[in-house]
């Protein structure tokens, strides 16, 4: 520890050598030696009473400003102690973070190496083997057009994540339409199209309820895209209307009294469920008319509640079914927890 | 609880496989689980039922009880039923907003005024179908439980799976209903059965395979390759044969699994053609006969028989178009193209 005049009440009165004890200059000749013993209530200082604290004293006064002088620097001390420690526990930490760092960096460094070897020794085989029949020191033609196909192969397969992608077939073409909502991607359906003499469907993977005789007769002949994109619209908005229904029994089945009933095209969902008011829970029954088929958000939501629920439950009401009408069906139950949980946080 | 319904119930208890028993009865929910516990299943059958029949009377069971209980039955056993599809039409495109319960009412409310006895029940499934069970009775006899229609509907489509009645008169009825209820204008048979519902569904809604060609990327069917033989001394002298005989039946019949269908038959109304020296036959009467292909797994079969070397490759579009087509039942006359089917209008 180092030496030094922490606290001088006055010029008589210092500390010097902590650690041991300290030592009243003035006084030293004085006879009168007084041991203390702090003790207060609570205590807020204790000195042992092995090394007792050797106090020449000839005022009192002296002694009150010299102890309190002498707790202000102990409690430096142990400020500074403490600050010590955590330091040096830090540095400790560094040090053995970068020791570990260190050691992974020369295992990589190794691995590295191991594997540079690998190669080397690799493409020494292969131009022996090839120097035995030729040695080409480009690629071949062959080579060249393999791998060009392959990559042209492989952005092919990357366009089904487009949504609608194609292949000639011997007859007409193919179409695949992938569906997605909200960057799930769900089922594909497929479409094989004759084209001579004139486009017509020739086999289909979509479903039944999708009216695809309809989108025909209106466009396939006159505008293939058209057709393609109004098809894949239906099948995506049915595909979301789906996932929606199936996440919300999935989730939230707790809340849900009954059955959630629902059609095949789920162009119609009808179901009950519990909202909490007042510590009471009370029914909400709604009905989900999605009019637009190349929508997967409901344009009349219908939600009617018992006669004797409260009247401030017709605002939430409101406020759910302008939800439903904006927001993905599971979405906006998460939303009603979310907010229940809050509410029932607050006090 | 009377004592027919009393019986119904014991029989149809009866028909479930004993290690089935207590499933069903979980499924049906009518008696509680405390009442299940006491119920020894180990015991033969005839004693389970008598339990059963017991607890039923306990808890007063009535007749549309009894009537789910027998839907949950065969929508288990689906496959002990034979199922035909129909087929329904209309008029009109639009796309309607099919709501159960105005169905219900409908279908209830069009039977009940042809006919006052009968028991009409319904149950839906997670696949969105909706089950219909009927029994039938007349102006003066109370429904008979023994002689149900089943009906499989999923909404929004044209196709309907009728498992009917052994009483053949009602059927006109039962298709009325639907049309009726459904907000159609026709209903056909389409000539198409089979004991697998879900094949028949398959095969009408297009879920069967049917070998896309696209570049996306699906994973691949495991296949039985038959292993490549070691020996360096056999040589394959129709390797090229076998691979075209593999690519035109994966053409034909995709890479999965095919939809299952026991029969296929073809009633044949065509000419005896011969060389009219010989002097065969030699009538202007159409030959008439009738094929008929049964196996456990038709279209499984039809698919080995080629690879199979039992029969040329591609095999007749005859027998390779019944999904397409969504039939197994045909009549070829003499000018082709013709197959009408029978029309039952309400």
């Amino acid at each position: 520890m180092e030496e030094g005049k922490a606290y001088s009440p006055c010029g008589e009165l210092s500390v010097w050598g902590a650690g041991c004890l300290p030592v009243l200059r003035p006084f030293e000749k004085l006879s009168q030696v007084v041991s203390l013993r702090i003790c207060a209530e609570p205590p807020l200082f204790w000195v042992p009473q092995r090394r007792p604290l050797i106090i020449t004293a000839w005022v009192f006064e002296r002694v009150v400003l010299f102890l309190a002088g002498v707790f202000a620097h102990l409690e430096m001390l142990e400020a500074r102690a403490c600050e010590a420690a955590t330091k040096k526990e830090e540095t400790e930490r560094q040090e053995e973070k970068l020791a570990r760092l260190k050691a992974r960096v020369e295992e990589l460094r190794l691995q590295r190496d191991e594997l540079q070897a690998k190669v080397d020794l690799q493409q020494k085989r292969q131009l022996g083997k090839e120097g035995v029949a030729s040695a080409p020191a480009q690629p071949s033609a062959q080579a060249v057009l393999e791998w060009k196909i392959r990559s042209v192969e492989a952005m092919l397969q990357v366009f089904y994540l487009t949504g609608i992608s194609g292949k000639l077939t011997k007859l007409g073409v193919c179409f695949c339409i992938s569906t997605a909502y909200e960057g799930t991607y769900l089922d594909s359906y497929y479409l094989d199209l004759l084209t001579k003499p004139e486009v017509q469907i020739h086999r289909h993977s979509v479903p039944v309820f999708i009216p695809l005789g309809q989108i025909a007769k209106k466009y396939l002949q006159t505008d293939i895209r058209r057709f393609l994109s109004v098809l894949s619209d239906h099948l995506n908005a049915y595909a979301g209307r789906r996932y929606q229904a199936d996440q919300l029994q999935e989730h939230f089945s707790d809340q849900i009294e009954g059955t959630l009933q629902r059609n095949s095209l789920c162009n119609l969902l009808v179901f009950n469920y519990n909202v909490l008011s007042k510590r009471k829970t009370f029914l909400f029954n709604v009905r989900l008319l999605y009019g637009d088929l190349c929508c997967s958000l409901p344009t009349e939501v219908v939600i009617s509640c018992t006669p004797d629920a409260p009247a401030s439950l017709a605002e939430t009401a409101a406020a759910h079914s302008d939800l439903f009408r904006r927001v993905a069906l599971h979405k906006a139950f998460r939303s009603f927890s979310s907010a229940e949980e809050n509410m029932d946080g607050a006090p | 609880m009377d004592e027919i319904l009393a019986e119904y119930i014991r029989r149809t208890v009866l028909k479930i496989p004993r290690d089935e028993i207590k499933t069903v009865l979980q499924t049906w929910g009518f008696l509680s689980e405390a009442q299940l516990q006491t119920v020894n299943f180990h015991q033969i059958k005839e004693n389970i039922s008598q339990d059963v029949v017991r607890l039923c009377e306990e808890n007063s069971a009535d007749i549309k009880q009894a009537a789910v209980l027998d839907i949950i039955y065969n929508h288990i056993y689906s496959d002990k039923r034979v199922w035909s599809v129909y087929q329904m039409s209309k008029t009109g495109e639009e796309t309607e907003f099919f709501d159960l319960t105005d169905f219900k009412k409908k279908f209830k409310r069009r039977l009940r005024s042809a006919l006052k006895n009968v028991t009409i029940n319904f149950r839906e499934y997670e696949d969105n179908s909706i089950w219909i069970r009927i029994a039938w009775g007349t102006p003066y006899k109370k429904p008979n439980q023994y002689k149900s229609s089943y009906v499989v509907y999923h909404s929004q489509t044209p196709y309907v799976f009728i498992s009917a009645s052994v009483l053949k008169s009602t059927l006109p009825l039962l298709c009325q209903a639907l049309v009726v209820a459904s907000n159609y204008r026709d209903i056909r048979e389409m000539e198409l059965r089979s004991h697998s519902l879900n094949s028949l569904k398959d095969i009408v809604f297009k879920r069967y395979s049917q070998n896309f060609q696209t570049y996306y990327p699906r994973p691949l069917q495991e296949r039985n390759v038959a292993p490549e033989s070691a020996d360096l001394r056999i040589v394959q002298e129709n390797r090229h044969e076998k691979e075209r005989i593999e690519r035109v039946n994966r053409k034909v019949f995709g890479d999965g699994p095919q939809p299952k269908l026991e029969f296929a038959q073809y009633k044949l109304e065509t000419m005896f053609k011969s060389d009219p020296k010989m002097g065969v036959l030699d009538k202007k009467e159409p030959f008439r006969c009738l094929v008929k292909f049964s196996s456990p797994h038709l279209l499984e079969s039809l698919k080995s028989l080629a690879p199979a070397g039992m029969a040329d490759a591609p095999l007749s579009p005859l027998l390779t178009c019944i999904p397409q087509k969504a039939r197994n039942y045909f009549k070829i006359r003499e000018k082709k193209g013709i197959f009408p089917g029978s029309f039952v209008s309400p």
